[in-house]
């Protein structure tokens, strides 16, 4: 084997007290697929970070054609031949393909060669396999779209090796399919490919070796035929996962308290219909694309549905705002907690009482601070938010208590219909776990929940009955016993249309 | 017509928004005004239009990459004044010397406000509004109490904006606003075809994706600040040599007239997109309708400003409207394409 | 709060921004005082004031606009708006006592025109306010063209002009009685806990079912009506109005918000960073005035001290200088 193209040799990386990194070493090879998997916090980002020059190691060297480097940002990380890119891609909107590919390049004279320019721009993205026009404004673009239009500008940069951060966690089944092409294809072609993932199976598909951290330590490098999905999980917690996948008991009651009827939103979603019953979990799957989403908002008074129907405790309901349905009893989690979910930089206490400010209001009009921190208080025991205090602000938290304190908010408003978007992206797996018997919990009290979740597991896992969306048509309601992954899967990617 | 229209590009659709608005303008004052549309109402319009203009282009240089930048009355007045006073010490002076000077002098304003803005990542709002405070006051010092009158300035500096260069019919093509057009237009090539000139659009769209895509934020806002400095500097010049007479609250409230003309002329005031087209149209229509209410009969030469803020928030509402329109047809037509597509593989 | 003992607790209040303005207020009195006997006399106290009380009520509620993450550029128009339509409607001949709730009106109604724009159409607030402060300032003029108007009642110019309780004049106790109340409100009520989290995450907010636009429409009106309080004042102090009342003035109100501690970005700040600004101003202008620095000079002073109050911060001197975020967010 020829020598690697990136190496990490025993770096350690240290924020004030905090061991991010310790002794991590890996190794890179030219027209690989080196997939690195860990929970949440595992320290996968800070390596990304001293790849591409943002961090510099405290201990240990990165060594570039078995060179010790000294990668000092990432531009310097660039001329190396290293790049990455994110979940979110980073185009600019009101440039056209060719212009965004070509933005950061330097020399080449004065003045853009549109032609030189266009016809480049096309040989990349033809070799990374897509069909786009080049001369198309970037804001136009599907997020597929714009993440080939980082590859190419990668490629243009004579990229060696490029680093994917959770690429296709946005995707749709069929765009996640195409951009794992693209990384195969790009490996084959001597590039060295680092893919970050969270979908254990995907990896199956797209990666020669596979790297197992935890704690910030490695745990584990083998060729993927030499491994498997139990394997993984279980070095990636370091311990067995016990009831994670394990399905809760059924605590449906007779009280139907929310019956749904046709529910449309022109161009979105169309006659949605299901009833949920007191003590019940409805679990709604489907690809990213379904629409799941924007019936939970059409639910939540943010984008009122345009006909149908809704029942609601045996009376007809219509909401055209948040404050209308959360005065029904209707709470809404939001799957995106940073730019929707908490107000990161104040404190756990005020987002704690934020849904439910009303009610912590004095005679004239004033917050009852004292009553406020109680509740907090209580919360925080009940839930086990790790803080050192209620004060603290909330961005400082980890995504799992993050994800309890919007959780908290909500359960403050003792609702009587929780809906639940992604309750568990993006958060460890311990965390997920407690997640899961907190809404089983408030279930098992009476609450009704829908659980959206792309997370099949979890689906599984959760949901007492589950809807099947596909691009804003209701496919199936599955009883628990009936489904499966494959089943929802068919159904999902209307598999099942086709064949029958 | 609306497939038509939806499928031409956004600013050009703008510019031809406004240019159709201008004319509308210029038609309707034509029925209220006798003898409205004829060679003094041009030279009148191009002659305040000549440094507007500059001020316009300035301004919209900065705004698309996210900032504004209030000190550029300031600026304006100080280069206007220092420029009159070397000109007074040194009436031989080279004229090309002389506007270096005054671009020079403008510039280092600018990246006075550029190193705060980049380097030291302070919000340009909060630098300008001071160095808007700041500038003034350097010019209270250096004018000491005394101001520049046009008996104190060359002859060929005082007639150099109102020389005819061209005529076409009776609209007479004078030098300060073919040099001040001349310059918008090289301004708008510069930044539609030249490398660098695009980064300040991907800065002002999206700063973070621009920093990792390699663009060195820093230096781009800073030249951006520095190249609006220097067209400031230069609109010092016309200013000086239009006016004569410099006191020191010359160019006094240029800042905000000179972001309502790029507003107006739809430069996105969270930056990233817009033209120094658009805003140079700005810049005219918001002249010519002040120009034409003093001489409307109809109505008291005060309501001047009133329609002028009425015209602004009118356009930019328009404007937001018809664009939200533009994309949701435009995302309608992209879902039937292809629902199309779809159906015919199905 | 966690527990801290007494000393180390007042350690940490001089360590945030406010503390570190209220030295500065302090070096500046002494200095002022050092410079001229006359300096702490109540009278020339009283007089301080009330030459930029019009600005100062203002600011204070520029600080719920700002901390809102908005802002609002056309108080300094509306100020002369509301002072030239007082003018106007005593000249046609109107009772004054029914003029002053015509003109707030008239100061409501505009910051309703902002509000509508900003917060229904979607407009920024930068550009909508950039239109009004041009649009009426325009109306200022269109009503009193280019006279100027005095003679107003003799109790109306008293009460801008004499004591009020003692040699304190009206303007003066409207301006702490304001302030008092606006603290209270941002500080401790739920409304003003909804004006730091919308500035904070404007969609996190709506998400938990604050209605957004209601609440930048209260607060645009309540800057439009205050604007027109301090237009009347203005009117009363000088005893006569002209189409240029207040002119500029919206650029000095914001210099003294931000000055005080208010994130343009929105979310953070107080009430009483944006006092001890105020009083740093006008202190330092007082104390530059005795030195015989022209006006023109004091604003390129502040607006230095402006861009230094951003920087600040960032030196840590020892720990001295703390966080410049803090209110009600941080806390």
């Amino acid at each position: 084997m020829t020598a690697p193209l990136l190496t990490l040799d025993r770096v350690s990386k240290r924020f004030g007290s905090t061991h991010a990194l310790t002794d991590m070493s890996l190794n890179l090879f030219a027209g690989e697929v080196h997939a690195i998997v860990g929970e949440n916090g595992a320290g996968k980002s800070t390596m990304i970070k001293i790849m591409t020059g943002i961090h510099q190691p405290n201990e240990g060297r990165v060594l570039v054609d078995d060179e010790p480097r000294m990668i000092a940002g990432s531009q310097a990380a660039r001329e190396l031949g290293i790049a990455a890119i994110y979940q979110e891609p980073m185009v600019f909107p009101d440039l056209d393909v060719a212009e965004n590919i070509f933005i950061s390049q330097v020399g080449g004279g004065l003045f853009q060669n549109k032609a030189g320019q266009r016809r480049e721009a096309r040989a990349l993205i033809e070799r990374i396999g897509m069909d786009l026009d080049v001369d198309r404004a970037a804001s136009g673009l599907t997020l597929a779209e714009q993440q080939a239009v980082e590859i190419a500008r990668a490629l243009s940069q004579d990229v060696r090796v490029l680093i994917m951060d959770e690429p296709t966690a946005s995707l749709s089944a069929h765009e996640a399919q195409q951009l794992r092409r693209i990384a195969r294809q790009l490996a084959s072609d001597g590039v060295s490919v680092v893919y970050i993932s969270h979908r254990l199976e995907e990896i199956f598909e797209v990666a020669d070796r596979v790297t197992v951290i935890r704690d910030g330590e490695h745990i584990s490098t083998n060729p993927i035929g030499e491994t498997d999905t139990d394997t993984m999980i279980a070095e990636m917690v370091g311990r067995e996962v016990g009831n994670y996948f394990a399905k809760g008991e059924n605590h449906a009651r007779d009280e139907v308290i929310l019956s749904v009827a046709n529910l449309s939103l022109q161009g979105v979603f169309e006659d949605i219909s299901f009833e949920l019953k007191r003590g019940e979990v409805l679990a709604m799957a489907g690809l990213i694309g379904a629409r799941r989403t924007d019936v939970a908002l059409a639910l939540f008074g943010i984008t009122p549905a345009t006909t149908g129907s809704v029942i609601y405790k045996g009376q007809p309901l219509t909401v055209t705002s948040p404050k209308q349905a959360m005065d029904a009893g209707i709470a809404y989690v939001s799957e995106d907690r940073r730019k929707l979910g908490l107000a990161m930089p104040m404190a756990i206490r005020a987002n704690i009482s934020l849904a439910t400010l009303t009610g912590f209001l004095t005679r004239f009009g004033l917050i009852d601070r004292a009553g406020e921190k109680a509740t907090a208080d209580r919360f925080r025991e009940r839930l086990a938010i790790r803080t050192p205090d209620v004060e603290t602000e909330v961005g400082m938290l980890s995504g799992g208590n993050q994800q309890k304190v919007m959780l908290a908010k909500w359960l403050n408003m003792n609702p009587d219909l929780l809906i639940f978007d992604e309750p568990t992206r993006g958060i460890d797996v311990g965390a997920k776990a407690e997640v899961h018997d907190l809404i089983r919990t408030f279930v098992k009290e009476g609450g009704a929940a829908i659980v959206i979740s792309s997370d099949l597991p979890e689906v599984l896992a959760m949901g007492d009955r589950i809807l099947v969306m596909r691009e804003g048509q209701q496919m199936a309601i599955l009883d628990h016993d009936e489904a499966s992954q494959e089943r929802i899967m068919t159904l999902a990617t209307g598999q099942a249309g086709a064949a029958a | 017509m609306m497939r038509v229209l939806s499928n031409l590009n956004p600013q050009t659709l703008r510019i031809l928004a406004l240019l159709l608005v201008l004319t509308l303008v210029i038609l309707f004052f034509s029925t209220q005004i006798s003898n409205y549309l004829n060679g003094r109402l041009f030279n009148r319009i191009s002659s305040s239009v000549a440094i507007m203009a500059l001020i316009a282009t300035a301004q919209t240089l900065v705004i698309l990459t996210r900032n504004i930048d209030l000190s550029v009355g300031s600026i304006v007045g100080f280069t206007a004044f220092a420029t009159g006073s070397l000109i007074a010490a040194f009436p031989n002076m080279n004229p090309l010397l002389l506007v270096a000077f005054s671009m020079l002098v403008g510039a280092g304003f600018g990246a006075f406000n550029g190193f705060f803005v980049a380097y030291a990542r302070v919000p340009a709002i909060i630098v300008t509004l001071a160095t808007m405070a700041l500038f003034r006051s350097l010019l209270v010092e250096f004018a000491d109490g005394k101001s520049i009158t046009s008996s104190l300035l060359p002859q060929w500096l005082t007639s150099f904006p109102n020389t005819p260069l061209f005529e076409i019919g009776q609209f007479q093509f004078r030098a300060a606003f073919v040099v001040a057009i001349v310059i918008v237009f090289a301004v708008h090539i510069a930044l539609q075809r030249l490398r660098v000139a695009r980064r300040l659009y991907a800065v002002g769209s999206n700063p973070e994706a621009a920093e990792m895509a390699g663009i060195n934020l820093k230096a781009t806002v800073f030249v951006a600040f520095v190249c609006s400095g220097a067209l400031a500097g230069l609109a010092g010049f016309m200013f000086l040599a239009r006016f004569g007479n410099i006191t020191v609250v010359a160019g006094l409230g240029f800042e905000l007239k000179s972001v309502a003309a790029a507003v107006v002329g739809g430069v996105n005031i969270f930056g990233g997109s817009g033209t120094v087209l658009g805003a140079l149209i700005g810049a005219i229509l918001v002249d010519l309708i002040e120009t034409s209410l003093v001489r409307w009969q109809l109505v008291s030469e005060f309501w001047r400003e009133a329609v002028l803020g009425a015209l602004i928030l009118t356009a930019v509402a328009l404007d937001a409207i018809v664009m939200r329109r533009l994309i949701a047809l435009r995302a309608a037509r992209h879902h039937e394409k292809r629902e199309q597509k779809m159906e015919g593989t199905g | 709060m966690t527990e801290r003992s007494t000393l180390s607790a007042m350690w940490a209040r001089v360590q945030t921004w406010e503390g570190f303005l209220v030295c500065a207020l302090i070096f500046i009195v002494l200095m002022n005082t050092a410079l001229s006997p006359q300096f702490m006399t109540l009278s020339n106290q009283i007089n301080l004031f009330q030459l930029s009380i019009e600005k100062i009520i203002v600011a204070l509620v520029m600080t719920f606009v700002i901390i809102n993450a908005e802002i609002d550029l056309s108080v300094g128009s509306m100020m002369g708006l509301a002072a030239c339509a007082f003018g106007f409607l005593f000249q046609q001949g109107v009772n004054p006592v029914l003029v002053i709730p015509i003109v707030l009106l008239i100061g409501a109604a505009g910051g309703a025109l902002n509000g509508y724009f900003i917060s229904k159409v979607g407009l920024p607030s930068l550009v909508v306010t950039l239109a009004t402060l041009i649009g009426f300032r325009g109306l200022a003029r269109v009503l009193v063209e280019d006279r100027g108007i005095t003679d107003f009642p003799d109790w109306f110019d008293r009460l801008g002009q004499q004591g009020l309780v003692g040699p304190i004049p009206l303007a003066i106790i409207a301006f702490f009685v304001l302030f008092a109340i606006l603290y209270v409100v941002l500080q401790r009520s739920g409304f003003g806990r909804k004006t730091y989290v919308i500035g904070t995450n404007r969609d996190v907010a709506a998400f938990a079912g604050i209605d957004t636009a209601r609440h930048k429409m209260i607060l645009f009106i309540a800057s439009g009506t205050v604007s027109a309080f301090a237009g009347l004042l203005y009117a009363a102090r000088v005893g006569a109005v002209r189409g240029d009342v207040a002119l500029g003035f919206e650029l000095d109100i914001i210099t003294m918000v931000l000055l005080g501690g208010v994130s343009i970005f929105g979310g953070s700040g107080t009430l009483l960073g944006t006092l001890l600004a105020i009083l740093i101003v006008l202190n330092l202008r007082n104390g530059m005035a005795l030195l015989n620095i022209t006006g023109h000079i004091q604003t390129g002073v502040i607006g230095i001290l402006l861009i230094a109050s951003v920087l600040l911060p960032r030196v840590n001197l020892g720990g001295f200088l703390g966080t410049r975020k803090q209110g009600e967010a941080g806390s």
